[in-house]
């Protein structure tokens, strides 16, 4: 018997129904029927994946806890170890700023040589502006030398041992450090005193003293380079009845952070005490 | 005896301590003085009669870290130390106490013969203004540290002591 319809014609029935169904599924109108027919699937499948998941998991959590745990331990002590060492980084990035700041310095002033020592220690009196460097006579440093920063004056070597030394600053109340005054060329001395303030003395009346004035090293006496910065003049005291006028000074250098310094090694201390006259009795 | 060579690295470690840390922390123009503090805390203990001994090391470090005039720190330390002692035989009950009023006396005597000193030697230090700018802030930085120092020193003394036993 022949087919009703000939095998093209089904074909192309077949292939104009396939079509059809994709072009009303692309185009959404198979979209509730889809539903009523995957919905209970849907529902099922979702069912069976809670349950099979809780099943798992009930299984296998506390061994990926104790993992977990373990894993947890280790990243922390991988963090603490990180940490520590962002900290010694940290330390060592300020200390070589300081060094290159000093290193600075001492391009700016090639006419000295100088050592380089960091502080260590602070006097234990408190009535007492000394600090601690570890250089000591082995590297060079002899009594006297002056002590310097990239910010300005600090003081001088007071006593030596082989391995450190003790700086007297020029904020202790028994250094006294001639200086010059930078606009007007005038000469005074600065005094360190018991709370560590300084104050600027010995100048005379007629001098124009202003607020912030800038203070150099004289090099008058023998015992400082000349031209080393020390500070700026905060407040001046004028009296009338007063021989000098005063003033109080900022010191260049902040001696609360203080971490490292340079000693000028060729720089020779003149005593010039013999050239003093004593009074004939 | 074991307990008197103890002298020796307690006071160098405190000295260490002193210099490096301790005399950083400053308030107005005060620091604390844990070698003072040591010595107060080991003289009030019962059996602590070789204070002296710590007094002399510390005072002896002291001196030769210092720009103070030579071997003068040994003497308020000798004097922080007799004072512990008439203290622990009459305010035995009380350590704490008694180290309180140590402290304060043996404070207020090593900064008053500091300025002595220092005026003996030609610095201008006047008396009131370095007991107001720098002894009571002083003293409070020693109320500050008084608690550790003691109990540091008490729990060793305790430790060393209970050895001794056994030797």
């Amino acid at each position: 018997m022949k087919p009703v319809l000939p095998r093209t014609l089904r074909s192309a029935v077949l292939l104009l129904l396939v079509v059809g169904i994709l072009f009303l599924s692309l185009s959404g109108f198979l979209r509730p029927i889809l539903g009523i027919v995957m919905d209970p699937f849907v529902t099922a499948q979702r069912w069976l994946s809670q349950r099979f998941l809780a099943v798992y998991d009930f299984f296998t959590l506390p061994r990926d806890v104790t993992d977990l745990l373990q894993r947890n331990a280790i990243l922390e002590d991988e963090v603490s170890a990180l940490q520590s060492q962002v900290i010694q980084l940290q330390e060592q990035l300020r200390e070589a700023e300081v060094l290159y700041s000093l290193l600075d310095f001492a391009r700016a002033r090639p006419q000295e040589k100088y050592i380089a020592a960091a502080v260590i220690g602070l006097d234990p009196s408190p009535f007492l502006q000394y600090m601690i460097i570890d250089h000591g006579s082995d590297d060079g440093i002899r009594h006297g030398m002056p002590v310097v920063t990239q910010q300005g004056l600090v003081g001088r070597i007071d006593a030596v041992t082989a391995s450190a030394a003790r700086v007297q600053l020029i904020t202790d109340s028994g250094l006294a450090v001639n200086v010059r005054l930078q606009r007007t060329n005038e000469e005074a001395q600065i005094m360190g005193s018991l709370t560590g303030e300084v104050t600027l003395e010995m100048v005379a009346q007629d001098v124009p003293l202003e607020s912030g004035d800038i203070l150099l090293t004289s090099g008058i006496g023998g015992n400082f380079p000349g031209d080393i910065l020390v500070g700026q003049v905060l407040e001046v005291e004028k009296t009338e009845t007063a021989l000098f006028q005063t003033a109080s000074v900022q010191t260049a250098v902040d001696f609360t952070a203080l971490r490292a310094v340079l000693v000028i090694s060729n720089f020779a201390v003149i005593n010039i005490n013999p050239l003093i006259p004593t009074p004939v009795q | 005896m074991l307990v008197q060579y103890l002298s020796v690295p307690f006071m160098l470690i405190f000295s260490v301590l002193q210099m490096t840390a301790i005399s950083r922390i400053n308030l107005l123009n005060g620091s604390a003085d844990i070698i003072l503090l040591a010595i107060a805390a080991w003289g009030i203990r019962e059996k602590g009669r070789d204070v002296i001994l710590w007094a002399l090391m510390g005072g002896l470090m002291v001196s030769f870290i210092s720009a103070m005039p030579l071997l003068s720190p040994i003497v308020p330390y000798l004097a922080t130390a007799l004072i512990s002692r008439l203290f622990q035989e009459r305010v035995w009950q009380s350590p704490i106490l008694s180290m309180i009023i140590v402290v304060v006396a043996g404070t207020i005597i090593q900064h008053i013969f500091s300025i002595l000193v220092l005026q003996f030697t030609g610095l201008d230090i006047p008396l009131m203004e370095g007991l107001s700018e720098v002894t009571l802030p002083s003293l409070l930085l020693n109320f500050f540290f008084l608690f550790p120092v003691f109990f540091v020193v008490n729990d060793t003394a305790r430790l060393i002591l209970k050895e001794e036993i056994y030797d």
